[in-house]
């Protein structure tokens, strides 16, 4: 039996291009389990569309109340005329469809599991965050019609050009957020426990990220560093595209989402090679 | 003789924090941390020939899941040399990787919840396995394991016996040459076990694979496997062909009398009487004071004898002795 199969049309490639096809093969199969698995967990995926009404209902209102009070020199006094109903949506959106990876990196550190994979010649990490990538679309999807649906109740649609491009940076944000939370879980490698760091993360989130308001209502330092922040390609972007975005703020918000998914990669490529570096040499367990 | 896996004076020491104790033990033991060093390999050297299919047995914490991990690369030896199927595991894990496939009898490599076709799916692009090759192995390999009708349904609503069948045929999918495997009984009814032993056996006599097992259960390896390489305390106590190893080891005979008494006495020396059912009377004999066709010949002039047979103790009893005597 052959030991290395190789497609034979790539036999010529120098031997880093082909392992960088496998790799990207192999998560794009990932991707899809991850897809499947979650929609073949359906009734999980309608309590969460569910969650997910229920949470839109619960803040629309407070933030019309918050709206329709206008008390000049708060916050109030800045929020949109179509109120916040629309923002929400989409941070919820994001928030609610992400995976929650870390805790899959948690357990397969924790219960051993790692060693298992570390016997396939992929890497294990862009397997279990493509696997993940494929619950989240999965969840995406399953949630998209209900957000359009209350955008058009809510009598708050906002036009074809403007969903395109809150679905595109939508998609980055849940790309930073997968990041993001593949980080959390990594640090098991040295914590064991990653509940602490997530719930850090989750809060910087919720803040930085704006996730009950946008971050441009923010003044002063916290606008900058909010601005500054991954949290803000997470959700304050996408969400401020609902409300209205010009196509240089979206590329410039692009832009940045492109720049920190590279940084967040990176970081969790180089946490990722020394936890398996370390249970390399100390054992899994 | 080619060989599969050469080891040399393999050693590793796993080195642990101290835990201490008092309110603020944590604290001083992150500024001031003390390690206790714990030799889990001490040194172990053998070879394994291509095609020969070997059990490493030993007692729990002996070092034969430490020396499998080494083997397959998930641990970096501490000293020695490994050299498997021409590669240094712990350097070259991944090519290595293509060519070992590995059964963790109490970890699954499929997704529970979907078909168990959709994780053999991934597994082909992990091991960036071509369409053509992967779907005829597939084929293959599910008509003998008997899991063609199977490949539909999710694992999770599998019995324990095909799923370990599935699993199996996942670690298989690529093609490895060497086949690495982890208590693969472990949780098995009787039926399923034997079938089991049946697969790994025939698959490795048809493909040349060469099969390492780690077992408790001594009828996988007196099935499967023929040689034992006894571990304990890290260090290589017994090596050698099963069936020597229990001749070796057992100078013992069982004789089984049916009988239409409901007992039968067998008085002479170095013959026990074992517990047995009505009818039926296990003789133990131990052959260095009493001559084996001496205890039939008595047996039969009881008259009324249905059937005797003569055995080896079970494997079983083997592997207790062994461990009995690593304890004395």
């Amino acid at each position: 039996m052959r030991s290395t199969p190789l497609w034979t049309a790539e036999a010529a490639r120098p031997a880093w291009t082909r392992e960088a096809l496998a790799d990207l093969r192999a998560a794009a199969s990932a991707f899809r389990l991850g897809l499947t698995g979650a929609f073949a967990a359906w009734p999980a995926l309608v309590g969460r569309v569910a969650f997910y009404a229920v949470c839109l209902m619960v803040l629309g209102a407070f933030w019309s109340k918050v709206g329709a009070a206008r008390l000049p020199g708060t916050l109030a006094a800045r929020l949109p005329a179509s109120g916040l109903a629309p923002y929400i949506g989409v941070t919820e959106w994001i928030v609610i469809s992400t995976v929650a990876v870390q805790l899959r990196f948690e357990d397969e550190v924790r219960s051993g599991v790692l060693e298992a994979r570390l016997l396939r010649p992929r890497s294990w990490a862009l397997l279990l965050i493509a696997e993940a990538a494929g619950g989240t679309a999965a969840r995406m999807i399953a949630i998209a019609p209900a957000a359009l649906a209350l955008l058009l109740v809510a009598d708050v649609w906002p036009g074809v050009e403007a969903v395109v491009r809150t679905v595109l940076l939508a998609i980055g944000g849940v790309v930073l957020a997968l990041l993001a939370y593949a980080l959390v879980g990594l640090s098991a490698f040295w914590v064991r426990r990653v509940l602490p760091a997530a719930l850090i993360v989750q809060k910087l989130m919720f803040l930085l990220g704006g996730l009950f308001a946008p971050i441009s209502l923010y003044r002063g330092w916290l606008h900058t560093l909010a601005v500054a922040s991954p949290f803000a390609g997470q959700l304050g972007f996408p969400g401020q595209a609902i409300l209205g975005m010009s196509w240089a703020d979206f590329a410039r918000a692009l832009a940045a989402q492109v720049a920190w998914t590279i940084v967040l990669a990176a970081i969790v490529a180089l946490v990722c090679r020394a936890g398996v570096a370390k249970t390399l040499r100390e054992g899994a367990s | 003789m080619k060989l599969a896996v050469t080891v040399k004076d393999l050693r590793k020491t796993y080195r642990q924090p101290r835990r201490r104790t008092g309110a603020f033990g944590g604290l001083r033991g992150l500024l001031q941390p003390e390690y206790t060093e714990l030799a889990a390999v001490a040194g172990v050297s053998f070879d394994i020939r291509a095609g020969e299919r070997v059990a490493i047995i030993g007692p729990n914490g002996a070092g034969k899941s430490t020396t499998l991990k080494m083997l397959s690369g998930v641990l970096e030896p501490t000293g020695g040399a490994a050299d498997v199927l021409g590669f240094t595991p712990c350097r070259e894990r991944r090519a290595l990787a293509y060519r070992i496939g590995v059964v963790f009898g109490q970890r699954s490599q499929l997704w529970p919840e979907l078909p168990a076709r959709d994780s053999f799916a991934l597994l082909q692009r992990i091991y960036d396995q071509p369409d053509e090759l992967f779907g005829r192995r597939l084929g293959e390999l599910s008509e003998r394991f008997g899991v063609a009708g199977l490949l539909d349904q999710p694992p999770g609503r599998m019995s324990l016996g095909q799923r370990m069948r599935c699993e199996i045929v996942g670690s298989l999918l690529h093609g490895p040459a060497l086949l690495f495997l982890d208590e693969p009984t472990i949780g098995l009814d009787v039926t399923a076990k034997a079938a089991i032993r049946d697969f790994i056996r025939e698959q490795s006599a048809r493909e040349g694979q060469t099969v390492v097992l780690t077992s408790h259960d001594a009828r996988d390896i007196e099935l499967v496997c023929e040689r034992v390489i006894v571990i304990n305390a890290g260090r290589i106590v017994l090596d050698e062909a099963t069936e020597g190893l229990r001749r070796r080891f057992l100078a013992r005979k069982l004789v089984t009398v049916r009988s239409v008494a409901p007992e039968l006495t067998v008085e002479m020396t170095g013959v026990t009487r074992r517990p047995s059912e009505p009818h039926t009377t296990v003789l133990e004999v131990d052959t260095a004071r009493a001559r084996v066709e001496a205890v039939v010949a008595a047996a039969l002039a009881h008259g009324g004898i249905d059937d005797v047979s003569v055995e080896d103790p079970p494997m079983e009893e083997v592997v207790h002795e062994i461990y009995a005597s690593l304890d004395g």
